[in-house]
């Protein structure tokens, strides 16, 4: 027992103490951290103010533009696009590059352009002239009749490839010149608010007792669970090929079997290899559990993260579980591996095939997902090599009854113990043979092998 | 009462045989080794030897026969006793030097506070203390060597198998190990030394046993093995003795080396008979002594016997 707990410590300190174990445990937050933050702080910095002309032969629309523009208008849309973002999470890039434009304040300043009696063209010259003299940014000028189904809204800018700003600012005109053809068909401002009022699309989903659910938050937060629990299996997997392939590489292997049981030596690695990975998780949930109470408190954020499905401590305990049941599983197929190549990069070519078999399990979760009772979800979140990344899936998505993950768990430590099996016959006999990659027939043998 | 003249014997190798499928890598073999005295383990590349030696330190098992090490069948506790330096050396490359010393050691079951003063001890005596802290891959081959050999003996071992301990050392370097081997041999240290380098084995082996193609050629003490083969055998250097150089009944053979020729008389022909007629016959000698074959003689004439 003293040996397999020194070989346990050995294991450890081995992934624990390199650069990069700390590297990586400290990027994937970091990297975390910023996709979230970097993108507001950049948009937060407020750009140089649109100064705008505006010709306006009708007089209703550049008032009404004004106030689409207005701060009060603009924190009211953002409330809505929140909200928007709490029912409809697939809202692609484009909107949210808008909402986050409308956080400028004040970002146009207007002019208006006295164009009474003009021709078109002389007014067009001088406002091309005033752009060209830098005394204004851009200007727009409105048609007369703005029902007209050929109208045009001029819009000339030195920025043209300022797409946000040009964006927030069609958008804002739309609305004005909506809400003025509305005017002119004699609906009031109080019917025309009521009427054009987003709907209030409330999807929630149902769970076993009845009860109401929120799931929008779910999917992100189910990604990012199967995301890190298949990039966590895929390198420490990839870890125990390597320090396998190592000591068989540079024969330590022999002095070690002198020392030990071959069995032991294999546990050692897979259990100590196994408690660095569950290190790294932890600290990952512990930031992730800070970066979550963080975003809490940024009142934009609040809905979509109080959408996202409580995660109680029992899940965490789950995640775990099925972390290392994962990891096991797979830790077992890469020594295996690695004590039948002869270097690390005949390693690598076999290492395919069980990282498919976690990408299909990677995959399988998305289906999980969209429907967790389904039966396709059942067999996926029981089945070995796939449960480790579906099983914690679907306990997100909706807790399954008890009975179902302890199926999981017993199904897996049936097929752990197979694989551990097996694995300890090839590595006992592969460790001490050198020069040339096992056959499938040889290591067919070895496994008989007494 | 034990005889003090004959030491115990502390491993028995009795009728072992080891088969890979239809490969015979080990073929009925038995030998003893006696506590106290340096046992070589000769044999051609081949031979069988690394076979024997992973079964005498338990990493396999014989498919026939028994392995006794101290009185006891071989077995896992009883690694903890050996000491085994493997042919094919290795450490982790991104590894201190201390550090790996100190896990060799606990899987010795050594606790860290003996083996931490022990570390200090041996890089002391090995002139590598400045190295403690430094990684493998910082180090030179014969360092490396040294360093093997101190995770081999951390654990205060009874049985020391040393495969090929000197290949790749310089010969300052061997003769460095030779003297660490001397200090660590003691009345209650058994080692054996396996080798294909007859002349170090016969520096340093009181007992061998020569095995090829998986079984055993010749065994016992070096010094009754080479009486048994060196009856008559002269090392000579001298002038005008063509003419009896080449009566092949007298002489059956001649050796020439750089500073003497070896000369293999017939059998039954006295030495000193020899030497009357050369001085009769006019030959000018300027050496002329008995010797015995060296054991490298004796390995090329076994071996080549066989084949």
């Amino acid at each position: 027992m003293t040996k397999f707990l020194a070989i346990v410590k050995h294991e450890y300190k081995k992934v624990v103490l390199k650069w990069s174990f700390l590297i990586g445990t400290m990027l994937l937050p970091l990297l975390a951290v910023g996709f979230a933050v970097v993108p507001a702080l950049i948009f937060s910095i407020k750009g140089e103010p649109t100064r705008i002309a505006i010709v306006d032969p009708t007089g209703n629309i550049t008032p009404r533009l004004r106030e689409n523009l207005s701060t009060e208008r603009l924190a009211e849309r953002r409330r809505e696009a929140a909200r928007d973002a709490v029912t409809n999470i697939s809202t692609d890039q484009n909107e949210q590059l808008n909402r986050t434009a409308e956080q400028f304040q004040e970002a146009f300043i207007f002019t208006e352009f006295d164009s009474t009696g003009r021709a078109a063209e002389s007014v067009r010259s001088e406002l091309t002239s005033m752009i060209i003299r830098g005394e204004i940014d851009a200007f727009l000028i409105i048609p007369t009749d703005i029902e007209a189904s050929d109208a045009r809204f001029e819009f000339r800018s030195r920025r043209a490839g300022d797409i946000v700003t040009n964006d927030s600012f069609r958008n804002a005109l739309n609305r004005a010149v909506r809400s003025q053809r509305l005017a002119n068909a004699d609906i009031s401002e109080e019917r025309l608010a009521q009427l054009s009022g987003n709907v209030n699309f409330d999807a929630k989903g149902i769970d076993d007792r009845g009860e109401d659910k929120d799931t929008s938050g779910l999917m992100i937060a189910s990604l990012i669970i199967g995301l890190m629990i298949y990039v966590t299996l895929a390198i420490y997997g990839q870890a125990i090929l390597g320090a396998v392939v190592e000591e068989k590489e540079t024969r330590i292997a022999e002095i070690l079997f002198s020392s030990a049981r071959p069995f032991e030596l294999m546990m050692g690695k897979l259990v100590g290899v196994g408690m660095a990975g569950l290190t790294q998780l932890g600290i990952w949930v512990l930031t992730a559990a800070v970066l979550i109470s963080f975003l809490a408190f940024q009142s934009d954020l609040a809905p979509l993260v109080a959408s996202v499905p409580p995660i109680t401590p029992l899940m965490i305990v789950y995640f775990l579980i099925f972390f290392l049941v994962g990891f096991f599983t797979y830790a077992a197929i890469f020594a295996l591996i690695g004590s039948m190549v002869t270097s690390v990069q005949e390693g690598g070519q076999f290492a395919f095939p069980p990282i498919m078999l976690l990408l299909v399990g990677f995959y399988l979760s998305f289906a999980v997902m969209r429907d967790p009772n389904s039966s396709l979800s059942f067999w996926a979140s029981i089945a070995p090599f796939f449960s480790p990344i579906t099983m914690p899936v679907r306990i997100l998505a909706e807790m399954p009854p008890f009975w179902h993950i302890l199926l999981a768990v017993a199904v897996n430590s049936i097929a752990i113990a197979g694989l551990v099996w097996l694995t300890s016959r090839v590595y006992r006999v592969g460790m001490l043979m050198y020069g040339k990659r096992a056959t499938l027939p040889e290591v067919l043998k070895w496994i008989r092998q007494v | 009462m034990l005889d003090i003249s004959q030491p115990a014997i502390s491993l028995k190798i009795s009728n072992v045989s080891k088969r890979f499928g239809e490969f015979a890598a080990v073929e009925d073999l038995s030998f003893d080794v006696k506590v106290g005295r340096i046992f070589g383990f000769l044999g051609p590349n081949g031979a069988g030897k690394t076979t024997t030696i992973r079964m005498i330190v338990g990493i396999t098992a014989p498919d026939e026969g028994s392995i006794t090490l101290f009185d006891q069948r071989m077995s896992s506790g009883l690694q903890n006793r050996i000491g085994y330096l493997p042919e094919e050396r290795g450490l982790y490359r991104k590894m201190k030097v201390v550090d790996q010393l100190r896990y060799f050691a606990a899987l010795k079951g050594v606790s860290q506070s003996v083996a931490d003063e022990r570390i200090d001890k041996w890089l002391g005596r090995m002139e590598l203390s400045e190295w403690k802290k430094k990684k493998t891959s910082d180090l030179s081959k014969g360092m490396q060597q040294k360093i093997q050999f101190i995770a081999t003996v951390l654990h205060d071992p009874d049985l020391l198998i040393l495969d090929e301990p000197f290949s790749g050392l310089d010969p300052i370097n061997v003769e460095f190990m030779i003297d660490v081997l001397a200090e660590f041999k003691s009345n209650e240290k058994t080692i054996i030394f396996s080798t294909h380098l007859m002349e170090t084995a016969e520096r340093l082996c009181h007992d061998i046993v020569l095995i090829n193609r998986g079984r055993k050629v010749v065994s016992g003490s070096l010094r009754e093995i080479k009486e048994s083969y060196g009856q008559n055998l002269i090392a000579f250097r001298g002038t005008n003795a063509d003419a009896i150089l080449g009566d092949a009944s007298i002489i059956e053979r001649v050796v020439t080396h750089s500073d003497a020729q070896e000369l293999h008389l017939a059998e039954g022909v006295d030495p000193q008979d020899v030497l009357r007629r050369m001085v009769e016959s006019g030959v000018i000698v300027s050496r002329f002594e008995r010797t015995e074959p060296s054991l490298n003689d004796i390995f090329i004439e076994k071996v080549r016997g066989a084949a």
